[in-house]
């Protein structure tokens, strides 16, 4: 097989160019029109037996199409000497002096801007394309011939981190932040370029992409985060201070923080993950769709907010007893409608719950853009977009007039659905169902790591199970590591929950 | 043969055997058939060396193989959605 095409292929482009290629590829490879699609529907066969294939070939220098199956491609090209065709499935060119396909690099990148173009035509998403290596990566590779390889069993990426007093909230963020496989793969390859170059030290992505080699780099003596630590201190203020601080809270603190270092400086003012591309934003960030039904006259009215996490509740938000006051009043009709419920138990519940149509109330009449009146109305929430890392927080402590922890028993799924909470899955179910055959997005998760809190609010301690190699889990306590299964993990008592999408899609 | 024919060239009109194969293509690269293959190519080449082979024997080689990898539900997906398919049209 030649990589670099054959002189047969480059004394034809001499004389034809690549035209001729083109239109064979445009009108009967990959079709963008209706037009084409005819052509290549009704005359398109093979022009001695009439089969429709496999392997269909057009001769590259005249209007003729032969099976190479069956040998009618090759006895043309022996007959009339046309020794180059094109395969017509894929648009490989075959030389039949050479007796063997051709790669030549000009027409495989008129069939790749093609084939994008006939997907982007139907509708379907990119395919799949192996990777190449660019210039810079090939002269990379070339000067670095050291390969490592991960073998099964290997514990590269295994680091316990030292509690430096309480910081156990950090170090179980941290475990599962570098357990992140599109993080961790981001980083690896150095992807991050610092918009703080001139002040360096002050970047917390940079910080984060030291720790990552750090965590891979094949060394096992636990590690110590101070810098990391005083980073957070310096740009979340409300987290620093030797206390033992909300694991959930310092996550989405290090998020933001993470996701402003990213655009640089200049765009602090844009600190919302609303439209933002940077890894941050690519991996956690969803959309989440409110729907807000006018009971009086069915008028919709919808937002769609970007989320990092979704906060779930476990408490059915009923006071136990009148000593306990609501802690909103606008919620209050909410709660006695509950009142009579069970707790969730798994966090399917807690999903179903959240994505529920919820009566706001009499007593919340909300202003109505349709018929411009206050009525009481609908509220329901669902998913519009996932993102690729999706992170539930089980709320276990309720901050109401006293904190208490939730410590019951919520299951989890080691994989995870999300298309019954998608928006366009609920619309479906409403009635009109659309074409039935569809790509349907994929929306399969798998569960790949878990926060755990032990004890109590102020003297307890927190630990994260983490996932690595797709299925060894092990059991991050600090600096001690040590191998889990995944049915500890599922028995644990969940707090925060990480699941990472199965497939992603190209963009 | 004509009737084999004219479902195919309806399913090439409409676009729908481009909407079928990219997701058998998709699929097949979900569940690692891809790799699969691409491994089988890669040994078979290794052993025969580069220049001692040629696409088609490749292809002959591995045709067999790779249709006997391709895992059931695969096949039961593609075959429900294509009778779906036309049973929607028809
Ligand atoms: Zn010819
Ligand atoms: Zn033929
Ligand atoms: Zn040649
Ligand atoms: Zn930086
Ligand atoms: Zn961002
Ligand atoms: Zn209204």
């Amino acid at each position: 097989m030649s990589e670099h095409g054959c002189i047969h292929l480059s004394n034809f482009k001499a004389a034809k160019g690549t035209q001729p290629y083109k239109v064979i590829y445009a009108y009967f490879v990959a079709c963008t029109s209706t037009e084409a699609r005819k052509r290549k529907a009704f005359s398109c066969y093979c022009y001695i037996c009439r089969c429709l294939g496999p392997r269909l070939h057009s001769c590259l220098h005249c209007i003729f199409f032969g099976c190479f199956v069956s040998g009618h491609i090759q006895e043309h090209a022996k007959s009339k000497k046309h020794f180059l065709a094109v395969e017509l499935t894929y648009g490989m060119v075959m030389c039949f002096q050479c007796g063997d396909y051709i790669y030549d690099r000009e027409l495989t990148d008129i069939a790749n801007e093609r084939d994008a173009k006939a997907s982007k035509a139907l509708g379907l998403p990119i395919s799949y394309r192996s990777w190449e290596p660019s210039a810079n990566e090939i002269e990379l590779l070339r000067l670095h011939p050291r390969r490592r390889r991960v073998i099964e069993n290997s514990t590269i990426g295994l680091r316990g981190l030292i509690n430096l007093g309480n910081t156990c909230f950090m170090n179980c963020i941290v475990q599962a932040l570098t357990h992140t496989p599109l993080l961790r793969d981001f980083f690896l390859a150095d992807k991050h370029q610092c918009q703080f170059r001139d002040q360096p030290g002050s970047c917390l992505v940079c910080e984060v992409s030291r720790l990552f080699q750090e965590f891979y780099s094949g060394n096992k003596a636990p590690l110590i985060l101070h810098r990391l630590l005083h980073m957070i201190w310096t740009h979340a203020h409300h987290l620093a201070g030797y206390e033992q601080q909300d694991a959930h809270e310092f996550f989405i603190a290090t998020l933001n923080v993470l996701h402003r270092h990213c655009k640089g400086s200049s765009a602090h003012t844009h600190s919302s993950p609303e439209h933002c591309n940077c890894i941050i934003d690519q991996i956690f960030t969803g959309g989440l769709q409110s729907d807000v039904v006018c009971q009086a006259c069915n008028g919709v009215s919808t937002t769609i907010d970007p989320f990092w996490d979704i906060s779930l509740d476990l408490a059915t938000d009923i006071p136990t007893s009148s000593s306990e006051s609501n802690d909103s009043g606008q919620k209050s009709s909410e709660s006695s409608q509950k009142s009579n419920e069970q707790e969730p138990t798994s966090l399917i519940d807690c999903l179903t719950r959240f994505t529920r149509p919820e009566h706001l109330g009499s007593s919340a009449k909300i202003k109505c853009s349709n018929c411009q009146s206050y009525q009481e109305s609908t509220k329901q929430l669902t998913m519009k977009k996932l993102p690729v890392v999706a992170s539930f927080h089980l709320k276990r402590f309720k901050h109401s007039s006293r904190f208490h922890k939730i410590s019951t028993y919520v299951a989890f799924p080691e994989h995870l659905d999300m298309t019954p909470f998608m928006s366009h899955y609920r619309n479906m179910n409403n009635g009109h169902c659309g074409n039935t055959f569809n790509l349907l997005p994929d929306n399969r998760y798998s569960l790949f790591a878990v926060i755990n809190h032990l004890g109590t609010l102020d003297g307890g301690h927190y630990t994260a199970f983490i996932r690595q190699q797709q299925n060894h889990w092990f059991k991050c306590d600090d600096h001690l590591i040590t191998k889990a299964n995944i049915q500890e993990v599922l028995d644990s008592e969940g707090y925060l929950l990480f699941y990472h999408k199965q497939f992603l899609e190209y963009e | 043969m004509l009737y084999k024919t004219s479902i195919e060239q309806s399913l090439i009109l409409s676009g729908e055997k481009d909407r079928f194969k990219e997701l058998l293509r998709t699929r097949l690269t979900e569940c690692g058939w891809r790799d699969q293959i691409q491994m089988l190519c890669r040994q078979i080449v290794k052993e025969r060396g580069v220049q001692n082979i040629t696409a088609d024997e490749l292809i002959g080689e591995v045709t067999a193989k790779g249709r006997a990898l391709v895992p059931d539900a695969v096949k039961k997906e593609l075959l429900q959605k294509i009778k779906a398919h036309f049973s929607q049209d028809m």
